[in-house]
């Protein structure tokens, strides 16, 4: 096992994990308030992915419209899901919204299956932003570089935000505590809902660059992705940004490496080994690694 | 509050007492197809249903089989065994099929077929291609198509003679019966021919990420001749493209897992160098196999997708040619003696004979090549 | 000493030889195919009603019932599979373990047996987690257990699964276990453990103070749930002559969680219904995608029906009370058995 192999098995690891950090980001961004572990949200990703496809056939439009437009209309879309299946619930037990969750899941998988078709389909990026780089023996595409830039500078800017902004503060009031958030005049809801656009239209990036880095997708695409991208927020520390993001590029270097440095006959037991992870992050250090403690997880 | 439960009761018991279908009518023969159209199977059977349909629209515009028209009754087993289980016994016991056929998954077929084996209706499976499942299931189960040894066997010694390999690596989805199987006979042929499998490597189905297998892969301080790649259409396009954008070149070798357009579309300038068996070459310019290309792009306003679209067509005329010989055409098990002796069956997947006491055509297996998002015909390995 | 045949034991007697008689008809008369739709309800009335005890009772979000019916479905299949698919698929396995087959009945409880046993230490691990952890860590024990019977290639034969066994799995087996299992909930539910259930469910910082054990009511809970689920997936693997990995997947879990919800988690009789109706239903709507050429429809309206119905009946159709058929036949209607509906 040469210095090489280890430092190529890393840069798959931090490429994987920058997108898993990019799912999280949303996911801890909306539990962090409504205590929701969003099973839709991998298929918002799925969805940006399939809006995205639309733009990067039309050649005539910049390549910049197959990233924005996704992630505008995601963005839309978690408004939309929101209003309608998850605010109603407001109050009820979480476990009804996980439930309903899932039935939302559910619901858009299969709704794709209906309108477009169950086949995969290829997504090819034009240009040369998924060429392989050679630097030194470590092999990565700009793509993988770009994605991590850009979950670093989200990162930074969302925190910013969260600490700074008006709404930011009403989303972190909201979170420590809803009902005393709304006694004090905090609008909930609109805290709520600018939880689900941020968390939405980044699943709507996620989309676009899960779709190019791999250039296949299907409706059932983002189901694995999105638990694991709860796994990586649980990993960080549920509610902190930069919790997600470490978690995220954690959880896929920790990935990598178990199929990398495991003997071959191992590489069937990743999904097993990332929720084993999970398992111990949550018996050891409840409250992962940037988050804050909790009287009981519930 | 009582309200509700007399409801809930009421509607329970509406709903058990519903949807009784209508059974067969004198001058229609109804033929069972067993196809999921819906979830993970869907990019395979939705061909194969499609060239299912076109078979029997043929015979029927025809003049039928023995002045009957063929009905083919039709629901979908979404790519899971209970559905599934539901289905076959509702189209044997609901629709009166006479015959079934259809399937493309090796496990999907040993819980379908036990159901017509204890119905005693003859069930071929289009594309399931465990070479035992006659023998596990009974003898109302056939195969349309060949066993995965012979297509494995076809494509190690391609890999062996014509590409000149010595040593090969191996990455197999542990996620499916077709997969394990495949590489299993490829590697007992391989090393039987003198090559060596210097790394046999795993994934799920479902995994979306390679690069750890192939990391390990260029670790291997001598390459590879050849990679065996043992996976199903969907994993298919993306691994071939990780492995070229990783700057590895050598031969590609597969079976009909890769018969599907995504590798071309998905891996895109990286789809060099590929080759894989399969069941027959759509650009060959063989009559029988020209015939149903456009007949089944004039039906669906797309060329057959795959070679599973000709599997579920000759699958349908495999029945059919059964019903004309039969000695009645309403009795399963006379259907079932005369497919056992079916012989010299003009298909599209080749001529289909089931040799005495096998339910099993030896048929020819196919190689194709892809070489920048083109693939063409190489040869036909004949057994 | 109360006389043995009060009027509720006379009731569930009476019960019990009606289901019998309607039982015996519906075997005499229908076809395999509506008889395959019975039998799958009854093992559905299995794993909803004891998944009721861990999702409904005790509060303890699972979504891992199928997990155990997993490992219920393989114990069963390698026990009672038939000398001849034993040879075939099976030949790397001790030769002791090829020479018997051991009768359905017991291979069922064995599955179940040992579902519970592997709950024990999987139990005191996750149950130290609640909510939404404890729903996450669960979904993970179904990939472990998946993963697990994907590669563990001499014993479960990995993707190529376990077929050709015996279909053992009748109307009466089914139903029977069906029985066997809202008995034996709703006993426990009705007693003082089921009570303490209840109060963790409800507020387990006060159940604790009153000095149940929360953790220890919890683990049994959860252990009684593994055992019928395992029984739940020895009947279907005996249903389907096969068994996979894909068999008992996420999806299986998710439809035994939307019959319990439909049904209303907090209610014995709820999850009978909600089985029933959940059987029926797909049915139904799998004629309609048939009629209309609409496959995949079904899918959606079942998601868009149980995302209404927790916005609009959240409690499910029964919430938690019971439907009790020895108060039919009195003129006043009874009060609710048990408390009101989960607030949690």
């Amino acid at each position: 096992m040469t210095i090489n192999y280890i430092m190529q098995q890393l840069v798959n690891g931090l490429a994987l994990g920058s997108i898993y950090a990019l799912l999280a980001i949303g996911l801890t961004m909306v539990y962090g308030i409504l205590r929701l572990i969003n099973f839709a949200h991998g298929d918002l990703m799925m969805l940006g992915a399939y809006v995205s496809s639309i733009f990067i056939s039309a050649t005539i439009l910049p390549i910049l419209f197959a990233v924005v437009i996704p992630t505008l209309l995601m963005a839309l879309m978690g408004l939309i899901v929101e209003r309608t299946a998850y605010r109603p619930l407001r109050g009820a037990p979480e476990v009804a919204m996980l439930i309903t969750s899932l039935g939302v899941s559910r619901l858009l998988q299969n709704s794709t299956v209906l309108v477009l078709s169950p086949q995969p389909r290829a997504f090819r990026l034009p240009g040369d932003l998924t060429q392989t780089m050679n630097v030194g023996g470590i092999r990565f595409t700009q793509l993988d570089v770009l994605t991590f830039l850009l979950v670093i500078a989200l990162m930074v800017l969302l925190t910013l935000y969260i600490n700074r902004s008006k709404t930011g503060m009403a989303m972190r009031a909201s979170s420590e505590n809803l009902r005393a958030a709304r006694l004090i005049g905090i609008n909930v809801n609109w805290a709520i809902g600018a939880a689900f656009v941020l968390g939405s239209a980044l699943a709507g990036t996620a989309g676009f660059l899960w779709a190019s880095r791999y250039g296949i997708i299907d409706p059932f695409m983002g189901f694995l992705p999105g638990v694991k991208a709860f796994v990586a927020a649980v990993i960080g520390g549920i509610g902190s940004i930069r919790g997600a993001v470490a978690g995220g590029v954690i959880l896929g270097v920790a990935e990598i490496g178990f199929v990398g440095f495991l003997p071959p006959e191992f590489s069937g037991y990743r999904d097993a080994f990332v929720f084993s992870l999970l398992l111990i992050v949550l018996l050891v250090r409840p409250n992962g690694l940037f988050g804050k403690s909790e009287v009981e997880r519930a | 509050m009582r309200n509700i439960q007399l409801l809930a009761l009421g509607v329970s018991a509406a709903m058990l007492l519903a949807g009784c279908s209508a059974a067969a009518a004198d001058d229609e023969i109804v033929v069972g197809a067993v196809y999921s159209i819906t979830g993970s199977q869907a990019s395979i059977d939705q061909p194969g249903y499609n060239g299912f349909k076109l078979a029997a629209k043929q015979i029927n515009e025809s003049g039928g089989i023995n002045g009957k028209q063929i009905r083919v009754a039709f629901s979908d087993a979404a790519s899971e065994t209970t559905t599934l289980t539901n289905v076959v016994s509702e189209l044997i016991e609901n629709d009166g099929a006479v015959a079934l056929g259809g399937t493309n998954d090796s496990t999907l077929a040993l819980v379908a077929g036990p159901i017509a084996q204890a119905a005693g209706i003859p069930f071929v499976a289009s594309g399931a291609t465990l070479p035992t499942l006659p023998e596990q299931v009974g003898d109302s189960m056939f195969m349309a198509c060949y066993g995965d040894d012979l297509q494995a066997e076809a494509i190690a010694d391609y890999s062996t003679e014509e590409l000149g390999a010595q040593t090969a690596w191996a990455l197999v989805d542990q996620a499916y019966d077709f997969t394990t199987a495949l590489n299993k006979f490829f590697q007992e042929r391989f090393t039987a021919s003198g090559g060596e499998i210097v790394l046999e490597d795993s994934y799920k189905s479902g995994d979306t990420d390679y690069s750890a297998q192939i990391a390990r892969l260029q670790a291997l301080k001598t390459q590879p001749d050849v990679l065996f790649v043992a996976a199903i259409p969907n994993e298919a396009g993306i691994i071939t493209q990780q492995i070229r954008a990783a700057g590895l070149m050598q031969p590609i070798v597969s079976g009909d897992g890769y018969d599907t357009p995504l590798v071309a579309e998905v891996a895109g300038a990286n789809s060099k160098d590929v080759y894989f068996s399969t069941h027959v070459s759509l650009e060959s310019t063989d009559a029988v196999v020209q015939d149903f290309v456009t007949a089944y792009t004039e039906e669906y306003g797309t060329a057959p997708e795959n070679a599973f679209a000709a599997l579920g067509f000759d699958t349908m005329n495999l029945i059919a040619d059964a019903l004309k010989r039969a000695t009645d055409d309403t009795d399963p098990a006379a259907v079932r003696d005369a497919l056992a002796s079916t012989q010299n069956l003009v298909a599209v997947t080749g001529t289909i004979s089931f040799p005495e006491g096998s339910r099993k055509p030896s048929k020819a297996v196919t190689i194709m090549r892809i070489v920048d998002e083109v693939t063409t015909f190489v040869e036909t390995i004949q057994p | 000493m109360k006389s043995f045949l009060t009027r509720k034991n006379v009731v569930l007697l009476g019960g019990i030889v009606l289901l019998v008689v309607l039982l015996g008809v519906a075997d005499a008369t229908l076809n395999n195919y509506y008889l395959r739709i019975l039998q799958l309800m009854g093992i559905y009335i299995v794993l909803t009603a004891s998944l009721n005890l861990t999702n409904g009772f005790t509060g303890d979000f699972s979504l891992g019932h199928a997990a155990f019916m997993a490992i219920g479905g393989y114990v069963s299949a390698l026990l009672t599979m038939p000398l001849a698919a034993r040879a075939l698929q099976l030949a790397d396995l001790p030769a002791w373990f090829q020479e018997f087959a051991m009768p359905f009945p017991l291979a069922t409880v064995l599955g179940g047996l040992l579902a519970a046993l592997v709950a024990l230490p999987v139990g005191l691990v996750v149950l130290r987690l609640r909510g939404h952890y404890l729903a996450v860590m669960t979904l993970g024990l179904l990939i472990v257990v998946k993963s697990l019977a994907s590669n563990w290639e001499p014993v479960t034969r990995g993707a190529r699964g376990l077929s050709g066994l015996d279909s053992a799995t009748t109307l009466w087996w089914a139903f029977g276990w069906a029985v066997v299992t809202v008995f034996v909930v709703w006993r426990l539910v009705h007693s003082p453990f089921g009570r303490s259930m209840i109060a963790v469910r409800d507020d387990s910082v006060a159940a604790a103070s009153r000095g149940i054990y929360v953790f220890q009511i919890r683990l049994i809970a959860f252990i009684m749930s593994a055992f019928f689920g395992g029984v739940g997936g020895a009947l279907l693997a005996h249903q389907l002559t096969a068994i996979t990995p894909p068999t008992y997947s996420f999806d299986l879990t998710f439809l035994i969680v939307i019959m319990l919800v439909i049904g209303g988690s907090g209610s014995v009789t709820g999850s009978v219904i909600g089985a029933i109706i959940m059987t029926i239903v797909p049915v139904i709507l799998r004629d309609l995608e048939r009629r209309f050429e609409l496959p995949g429809v079904s899918q959606i309206i079942i998601a868009a029906a149980l995302i209404a119905f927790m916005i609009f009946r959240r409690q499910g159709l029964m919430g938690s009370r019971e439907m009790h058929p020895s108060t039919w036949f009195m003129k006043k209607p009874a009060t609710p058995v048990s408390v009101d509906a989960p607030q949690q």
